[in-house]
């Protein structure tokens, strides 16, 4: 997918940098750079790295926080914590608000324009739609088809987010699901044509027995009726023939 | 003799050239043996009859095709004959053909040259030298005309020569080099018609139906194929054998999210309406055909008991114009429902006629 490859190169530079950052406030510049990024949507392989984790036990913990809010949480998350979390850049706001579509996009294909507005904090749908065409489809991490008649917008492809520790089981679930009803399927094609196959197996018979018994019977009477026809039209010929004498005296 | 190659060209190989060699082949070894029915061997495989004693013909050519920098494209063949008596390919008829190709493709270099068997011999290198005036590293193109049902892939190799020093002894030996195939859009669409032969007289329907459907079981397959590999990997990463690689993940997952692909409701509302819209032609077609056969039925009865019943059969004379006036108002209605056929009032009036019938 190409969003992947956009990204790799932008998570290997910050992951170098945050390798390479010594102090604790040198790492949460590097966090704030990450989720400001325009073009950058993942960030576990950030999440992962050894000196970012020690965030946990210093006072500039809330930066953890907020990264870990970028790689699953969504907007209401950001509003509901507000107080613990730092403030954010405009930048870091948009992209939240994208995840928290990606995150719908999860769940559902088709999405409400009134579940969207809601969760977006947006309050009309014209300024809905124009954050979904610029930001998100032309970004490239949705694609989808916008329906105003019913007022909602029907997903075909978002980019995958961050695994949660326990999604992993749930993707090989439906993995195995669709094994088995892709194996059900070819099963029941199999049978299709096996049954398509006699089908016409009898019918051919049946046709051909039809035909034999056409022939045997073209035969018989062929043989037999002929005489039997030759006899009953002459005696038919003579009667209404005396029928005709008496009537037109 | 071959060992994988080094050199770091990589070849492109297209249609056209397997199907050449291929086709050479089948006509030199069918002109070999008149009295042997032209069935479409390249094979050599002993049950052929008692024939096939002789060794299966080798067959030789020239490839024509492009070089651009590291990549070698290899679009079209021609044949040569080989002369036995001096171990090389006819010089003058390479030339001659060169030409005539260069005319036509002026873009077009003789690559290398091609032959059918099982391996590359001692004797091909010295073809091999000969054509090394023409181009510095030519190409060798050999096509295994053995068919066997196990092997999965093309039985066709690509060999390159290099140096190597054996014994001392610089030497000149093949070494076996990988390729992929390219298509150009007509030799796609050719090759799809060749894997898709279906019955030529149309077949009836039942085996135009058993195609139709065995293609997509074979498309399912090759999914089912595909996401069990994909399967066996998340696994794997769970139980933790490979390491976790989190845009791999990242993918999977989106590709996941595009399940189900066809659930919503209009999509079922759509489907159902096509499917009813479907049974219900098919019913129509069928009360037709029944119309139309009671028709012929009705025929031949009045023209069997008219002559007979001019003036006592009252009964059947009278049977037949009732099954004849019914007959057609069947017609008739039929008529009509052809038209609302397009209206889509359909369903009420066929299910109307079918209880009435």
């Amino acid at each position: 997918m190409d969003i992947e490859q956009r990204q790799s190169e932008l998570i290997d530079q910050f992951v170098k940098q945050a390798s390479a950052a010594s102090n604790t406030s040198a790492i949460s510049s590097v966090i704030v750079d990450a989720t400001s990024h325009p073009l950058l949507f993942a960030f576990s392989e950030i999440l992962a790295l050894p000196n970012v984790l020690q965030l946990e036990a210093t006072d500039e913990k809330f930066y953890l926080d907020l990264l870990r809010l970028f790689a699953h949480g969504i907007w209401s998350d950001y509003k509901s914590n507000a107080d613990r979390l730092p403030q954010l850049v405009p930048d870091q706001i948009l992209k939240l608000k994208q995840l928290t579509v990606l995150t719908l996009a999860e769940t559902y294909k088709v999405l409400p324009y009134d579940q969207l507005m809601q969760e977006l904090d947006v309050t009309n749908v014209r300024e809905l739609e124009d954050f979904l065409i610029n930001e998100c489809m032309y970004a490239g991490i949705v694609r989808g088809k916008l329906d105003q008649l019913r007022r909602c917008f029907e997903v075909q492809f978002a980019a995958g987010r961050d695994l949660r520790p326990g999604q992993l089981g749930n993707m090989i679930q439906t993995l195995s699901d669709w094994l088995s009803t892709s194996e059900n399927m070819l099963v029941s094609i199999q049978d299709k044509i096996k049954w398509a196959d006699s089908m016409s197996e009898v019918d051919k018979k049946h046709r051909k027995e039809v035909e034999e018994k056409v022939d045997e019977v073209k035969k018989s009477i062929f043989k037999v009726g002929w005489i039997y026809f030759y006899c009953f039209t002459s005696l038919e010929f003579f009667i209404l023939k005396y029928i005709d004498d008496i009537m037109f005296r | 003799m071959a060992s994988s190659s080094s050199s770091g060209l990589t070849f492109k190989l297209h249609p056209l050239v397997i199907v050449n060699i291929s086709d050479h082949y089948t006509r030199v070894k069918s002109q070999m043996n008149p009295t042997l029915a032209p069935h479409n061997n390249a094979t050599n495989n002993g049950g052929d009859g008692v024939v096939s004693s002789l060794p299966p013909p080798r067959v030789f050519g020239c490839v024509i095709g492009v070089q651009k920098g590291r990549t070698v494209e290899i679009f079209n063949s021609f044949e040569l004959l080989y002369d036995p008596s001096t171990h090389s390919l006819d010089r003058p008829f390479l030339e001659k053909k060169q030409e005539l190709y260069k005319k036509v493709f002026p873009h077009f270099y003789i690559l290398g040259w091609y032959s059918t068997g099982s391996d590359a011999e001692e004797s091909d290198m010295h073809i091999h030298k000969a054509l090394m005036d023409i181009n510095e590293s030519p190409v060798y193109v050999l096509l295994n005309p053995a068919i066997n049902h196990s092997q999965k892939d093309l039985p066709v190799s690509i060999f390159e020569s290099e140096l190597h020093v054996i014994d001392g002894i610089p030497q000149l030996i093949f070494v076996r080099s990988s390729y992929t195939i390219e298509t150009v859009e007509a030799e796609r669409i050719s090759v799809d018609h060749v894997a898709h032969l279906k019955p030529s007289d149309g077949g009836s329907a039942a085996t135009q139906l058993a195609a139709n459907l065995t293609g997509i079981h074979s498309a399912i397959k090759m999914l089912h194929s595909r996401i069990k590999v994909l399967h066996h990997y998340l696994l794997a990463m769970e139980k933790g054998d490979v390491p976790c690689e989190n845009s791999l993940l990242r993918q999977v997952s989106s590709l996941l999210r595009r399940l189900p692909a066809i659930e919503s409701g209009k999509f079922q509302d759509d489907f159902l309406m096509e499917y009813n819209d479907t049974l219900l032609i098919s019913y129509l077609a069928m009360l037709t055909n029944c119309s139309s056969a009671m028709n012929d039925l009705v025929d031949k009865f009045s023209t069997a008991y008219d002559r007979h019943t001019r003036r006592g059969g009252r009964t059947a004379f009278s049977e037949c114009c009732l099954v004849l006036v019914s007959r057609c108002l069947v017609l008739d209605s039929f008529d009509a429902l052809f038209q609302l056929c397009r209206h889509r009032f359909l369903s009420s009036s066929l299910c109307c006629l079918g209880i009435g019938y």
